[in-house]
């Protein structure tokens, strides 16, 4: 079965058109795979280039190299009106849902709109199924008359997602869904998109910083650090036993409420100046921060390699040998189990 | 300075609420001095009357009468049409060829929209005065000329804002979650971004007929605007000249009324900006 | 007790009455301790805290007791709050942007913090400055003293904010979300930072955030706040054990994602908390509580001791009277 959504070697480059002509590789050779009722979770810190990949892959904006192709067909030089039909299968949802809403729309204005671009003519069957749509994101009763401001984030989140479903699409790509919402209001998007994906077999690519989140919702996490992937698999793997040095710092440093009021728990400390796109390392680009750096670390980009089992892309010169032992304990002692600390 | 001794928010200064309605008010008459002068006027702006000339204020003549014993008040209201009726329609026309202009440039981006900025520089440079004589020189003087010549100086100005507004509103995350539905350029423009640059022009355009009126008329005043006996309120101000010293009320009265109409647009523009949080 | 507030009251004055945002909330803070106020949107959590410094909005209308170091504090004039605000009680935000000025260089903004309070001038001011930086753990302090706001990055803003707040030696500082919009490993970094400065200060601290990961961090006695009421209040360790009120409970339930079974529909609470006007009658939270009874419906619930902490339910999550709940 062929991928519903592929990313070739994508490459994203800005050009600073002013002074210091210093480009910024905001995306450095990204592949990246999302199969038919798959969740991928792409996950990161500010920086990372996830959002930009967000933004290629739905051609908001072009990639400077690299394919990228939907279900089987190479999209990557279609514009505007091409686009169209492939618009109508991907769909989005952005992280603060009253700026991705237009306050001087009301509601049924907004949830009109993907059916009047997509020259989808309902006639008399626009508000029921506008209704419908409403009610299948658990907003029924709602008046569809009010505009954005006068909702919650957490409505309005539903709003966004009940646009996106309008056309019935295959694929989500969701950047930062809940990030912007309140703990409890985050949970219940988090079910939504569950429910949905249950009812509709619709594909994700969600896009988060939070690991607690990608970890209950993807079937495979990429972790992005400075515009490439350096570590992917199967989520359980990933949060279970991560490998990569920076994925286990992730890890560490959000780990459940049980282990934060553990005085054992020893969180990794990344030591050195924060990821930069302007300012991109040599070699392995985590090495500046990483406690394990080697000659070879600071000379070669390690390149993203299947591990023997063929399970997880590891791009790392010392896993899985000198890292694999830390990540397990990371993942057990994640969730509170105490362990001793070899920080 | 005062990020490091943080003190409570002041009370929010009120918009000038008495003033605003006084300023529509008058706006008001205005309008209607302009649409049905004959019902205002009590006598015609035009017919000479030399047995009343030079008569300074009285109830038969609220605003005295001039060198050729019309009524000036009559003079005035038949003369709003002219003066502000050319100032709004050169404000307009500014704001509509403007808004196009900038809104094309700044959704085109790129080497399209610097070529159209470049070309908005050069007539911001361009010195009005000047502009002004060299078009009365070539179509001839009058309204025609004067509004020819102020559209010209007028609209970079709305191109630009519209275009700056264009710039930032475009990289607006509903405007992103528009594209990533397929929303066309063209309905972009005018579904997610013109109805939040509206505001901007709005209040713009109603402060600008105010500088517009006191352009028009500083034209008039000139020479290079309506020709007598068009009761426009610069050309008012012009014939006034040789009687400054004596028939104070030929001077004051049309200079009061652009001054008024001036200020009352102004106010409207302040109160419109105050709305929408400037 | 270097904090005590008594029946605190705030509400914003509106044409048709006034709207309550805080509704006669008390509560006591220890020297030297964390004190972690949670809650969500419309809580008024930011309100109370901003309100100890005398920053709530003009617009608003505040009642009650706020004693600081045995002094009262609610309705000083504004003149005498702001001597105090920097010298002894420090503020940092969830945006360093918004209280950094972007025309000054950081440092002059640090040792300003210095000038107005009187304590130096000139260059010793600007050296301390320096060291504060250096303190706050910014490399390369020197350097980062001369540049502007927008030049350094989001984190050392976060720490430049912390040097401003912290140089005039305050005791108490209160840090309105500051790790709401952090990546998780500067977020890491940035409350072990409060932690060590807390220790070599001597500093009293008020968090206030949503986040129960920062509760869990750092929290030695947590505040629950609910729609402007207190409903949970006490010793973190007990709290965090056993949350007795249910809105806790399910605040701590939609923080442990990672401990839910993948893929799997989470216990989350239903509906949505109510805005500033809309409060309910009787307990704010019934409407959402799965064990709400008719009572709680009708009768707001009263602060009452319970062990280690203090709550305001009916009918608390594991006591006689509540519903056995079916999950």
């Amino acid at each position: 079965m062929e991928p519903l959504l592929t990313l070739d070697g994508i490459v994203k480059t800005f050009t600073q058109k002013r002074g210091g002509k210093r480009d910024v590789q905001a995306v450095a050779g990204v592949s990246l795979t999302v199969g038919r009722g798959e969740t991928v979770g792409l996950v990161g810190e500010s920086g990372c280039g996830k959002s930009t990949l967000a933004r290629l892959a739905l051609k908001l904006i072009e990639p400077t190299a690299g394919r990228i192709l939907f279900d089987g067909e190479d999209i990557t030089a279609r514009h505007g009106r091409a686009m169209l039909p492939v618009r109508r299968r991907m769909q989005a949802v952005f992280q603060d849902p009253l700026a991705s809403l237009n306050s001087r729309m009301t509601i049924a204005e907004i949830l009109r709109e993907p059916f009047d671009t997509h020259g989808i003519k309902l006639g008399a069957a626009l508000q029921p199924r506008i209704r419908e749509l409403l009610s299948f994101v658990g907003m029924e009763n709602t008046d569809t008359t009010k505009l954005p401001p006068q909702f919650s984030g957490g409505q309005l989140q539903r709003i966004a997602i009940a646009r996106a479903l309008a056309l019935e699409p295959d694929i989500i790509v969701a950047d930062e869904p809940t990030s912007a919402l309140d703990p409890s209001i985050q949970a219940q998007i988090v079910n939504l998109l569950l429910f949905i994906q249950r009812q509709r077999q619709i594909s994700y690519v969600i896009i988060s910083h939070d690991l607690d989140v990608i970890g209950h919702v993807a079937d495979r996490i990429a972790v992005m650090y400075l515009g490439t992937i350096i570590e992917q698999g199967p989520a359980a793997a990933i949060i279970g036993s991560p490998w990569h040095p920076y994925t286990q710092a992730l890890l560490s440093a959000a780990p459940t409420l049980a282990a934060r009021r553990n005085p054992e728990w020893k969180r990794i400390v990344l030591t050195g100046d924060p990821p930069n796109p302007a300012n991109v390392p040599t070699g392995c680009r985590f090495h500046p921060r990483c406690h394990l750096a080697r000659d070879i670390c600071r000379q070669v980009e390690p390149p993203l390699r299947p591990s023997e089992d063929g399970a997880r892309l590891i791009a790392c010169h010392l896993a899985p040998e000198e890292t694999a032992e830390k990540g397990r304990w990371i993942g057990q002692a994640r969730l509170g189990m105490p362990a001793a600390a070899t920080a | 300075m005062s990020a490091v001794l943080p003190t409570a928010r002041p009370r929010r200064s009120r918009p000038r609420g008495v003033l605003a309605p006084v300023a529509l008010l008058v706006i008001v008459i205005l309008i209607a001095f302009a649409l049905v002068p004959g019902l205002i006027a009590p006598d015609s702006p035009v017919a000479l009357n030399m047995a009343d000339r030079l008569k300074p204020p009285s109830l038969a003549h609220l605003f005295g009468t001039d060198e050729g014993g019309r009524d000036i008040f009559s003079r005035v209201v038949f003369g709003t049409r002219y003066s502000l009726g050319v100032a709004i329609a050169i404000v307009f026309a500014s704001a509509l060829f403007g808004v196009v202009y900038g809104a094309i440039s700044g959704m085109a981006r790129g080497s399209a929209d610097n070529v159209m900025m470049r070309i908005v520089d050069l007539f911001f440079g361009f010195p009005a005065l000047v502009l002004a004589l060299a078009v009365a020189a070539s179509i001839g003087r009058g309204l025609g000329s004067v509004a020819l010549s102020l559209t010209i100086i007028w609209w970079p100005g709305y191109a630009r804002l519209v275009r700056g507004e264009v710039l930032r509103l475009r990289e607006r995350p509903h405007v992103e979650a528009a594209r990533a539905l397929g929303v066309s350029n063209l309905t972009i423009l005018r579904r997610h971004i013109l109805p939040f640059v509206a505001q901007e022009v709005n209040v713009r355009v109603t402060t600008d007929i105010g500088y517009a009126l006191v352009a028009v008329t500083a034209l008039s005043f000139l020479g290079l605007g309506a020709n007598s006996p068009t009761p426009e309120w610069g050309l008012l101000i012009r014939d006034s000249r040789p009687y400054f010293g004596s028939a104070w009320w030929y001077l004051v009265f049309p200079g009061t009324m652009i001054m008024l109409t001036a200020t009352a647009f102004s106010l409207i523009g302040d109160s419109l900006a105050a709305r929408r949080g400037g | 007790m270097i904090l005590s507030v008594r029946d605190l009251s705030i509400g914003f004055r509106r044409p048709g009455g006034d709207l309550p945002a805080v509704d006669k909330i008390s509560f006591d803070v220890r020297e030297g301790e964390t004190f972690v106020i949670i809650g969500e949107s419309g809580s008024g959590k930011s309100l109370t805290g901003m309100s100890i410094a005398g920053l709530q909005p003009a617009t608003s209308v505040t009642s009650g007791s706020i004693r600081f170091k045995e002094r009262e504090l609610l309705n000083r004039p504004d003149t005498e709050l702001r001597r105090m605000r920097g010298r002894e009680i420090g503020l940092i935000y969830q945006d360093p942007l918004g209280s950094l000025n972007p025309v000054w260089p950081v440092g002059d903004q640090i040792a300003e913090a210095l000038r107005a309070h009187g304590l130096a001038s000139g260059a010793a001011a600007a050296r301390r400055a320096v060291e504060m930086l250096d303190r706050v753990r910014i490399p390369d302090p020197a350097r980062v003293a001369t540049a502007y706001p927008h030049e350094i990055s989001g984190g050392m803003r976060q720490r430049a904010m912390i040097a401003m707040a912290l140089i005039a030696g305050p005791s108490l500082l209160i840090a309105d979300e500051p790790t709401t919009a952090l990546d998780v490993t500067i977020k890491a970094q940035m409350l072990e930072l409060l932690a060590e400065l807390q220790r070599e200060m001597a500093l009293t601290i008020i968090l206030i955030t949503h986040d129960m990961g920062v509760v869990a961090e750092v929290a030695d006695r947590i505040l629950v706040m609910y729609a402007g009421r207190v409903a949970e209040i006490g010793d973190a360790d007990a709290i965090m054990r056993t949350p007795s009120h249910p809105y806790t409970a399910a605040l701590m339930t939609s923080a442990m994602i990672s401990e839910a079974e993948p893929k799997q529909q989470l216990n989350a609470i239903v509906g949505v908390a109510p805005g500033l006007g809309s409060f309910p009658d009787g307990c704010h939270f019934h409407p959402r509580c799965p064990l709400a009874q008719d009572d709680c419906r009708s009768f707001v619930p009263p602060l009452r001791r319970l062990g280690d902490v203090a709550l305001a339910c009916h009918h608390p999550v594991g006591s006689d009277t509540a519903l056995m709940a079916e999950a």
